[in-house]
């Protein structure tokens, strides 16, 4: 689905007005995975991007599953959302043609595959601070659907 | 079960969490929580509307597995991730805490800690972050 301006401008990292965000996965078998991730924006009208740090049950469950959930977290400022949709791993080593519904992989890991360099943790406090920041791939979501996850709306589409 | 520091809880019980579930089928959803309680050492509890309840009861009654992300203003700083397993009592869903996962950048992200001496948990703790949970204004 087409994610409106409003989706777009919360999906950056914090210090451009954005959000940490959170990533859940499932096993196959339907055990869960939510990890906090601060490296997010968005690849054209359809798609989340979430650089690949290393995420290593992430990595195993989208490997067996691709069905996945973006929540934004802090700061929320209203922006209760939920964002669902197939979702991989991609990274170097793809054929050069290679697409994930429908977006060309070496295009974005031209774009996003240094993200540290793109977009320095210049925000996050210099005592939690990784020194070094090594990514592997970038994840990526193309959305389906939006759903509310404020207590009164849990589960409701957003209407935007 | 896993046993919880101090700080872990009290960034739990502070800023609440980012909860998982999933279908039997492997299809996950969220809802977010912010504040919760413990109904023991290990027990996390979470008040919920209605509305949360509906959202994730069928998942929980059929798969009881939860992933629990603190994730409220600061908790870049609760770098875990907790496992357990979940039941809805009325309005509240409680989660028997029987994993946690260091979700810290580079390394050690990934790190299984539950299984670590108790002790090396304290230490863990104490060598990476000099809070014992969120600012009192969150």
């Amino acid at each position: 689905m087409k994610l409106p301006k409003t989706v777009k401008d919360a999906l950056k990292i914090v210090g451009s007005g954005g959000a940490v965000v959170y990533l859940t996965t499932s096993s196959a078998a339907g055990k869960p995975n939510t990890v906090g991730e601060r490296f997010v924006a968005v690849y054209g009208d359809e798609y989340i991007l979430i650089a690949e740090m290393f995420a290593q049950k992430t990595r195993v469950n989208l490997n067996e599953n691709p069905r996945a959930v973006i929540t934004l977290a802090h700061p929320l400022k209203g922006r209760s959302w939920a964002f669902a949709g197939p979702t991989a791993i991609i990274q170097e080593g793809h054929a050069p043609d290679e697409e994930f519904e429908g977006a060309r992989i070496s295009g974005i890991l031209a774009e996003w595959g240094d993200w540290a360099q793109k977009e320095p943790p210049s925000e996050v406090p210099p005592d939690i601070r990784p020194p070094v920041l090594v990514q592997r791939g970038v994840i990526i979501m193309k959305v389906e659907s939006i759903y509310d996850f404020a207590p009164e709306r849990a589960g409701l589409p957003v209407n935007f | 079960m896993a046993l919880l520091t101090t700080r872990m809880k009290n960034w739990l019980e502070g800023t609440g969490a980012h909860i998982g579930t999933a279908s039997t089928e492997g299809i996950p959803t969220v809802i977010v929580a912010a504040k919760a309680s413990f109904d023991n050492s290990n027990t996390v509890v979470f008040d919920l509307s209605a509305r949360q309840i509906d959202h994730i009861r069928k998942n929980v009654e059929s798969n009881p597995q939860v992933a629990l992300g603190p994730g409220g203003l600061g908790s870049i700083r609760a770098a875990y991730q907790f496992k357990g397993t979940g039941r809805i009592e009325g309005s509240r869903l409680k989660v028997a805490i029987e994993e946690i996962y260091s979700t810290k950048p580079g390394p050690e992200a990934g790190l299984r800690l539950d299984t670590l001496p108790f002790e090396s948990v304290l230490r863990f703790e104490k060598t990476r972050w000099q809070d014992d949970g969120p600012p009192a204004s969150v």
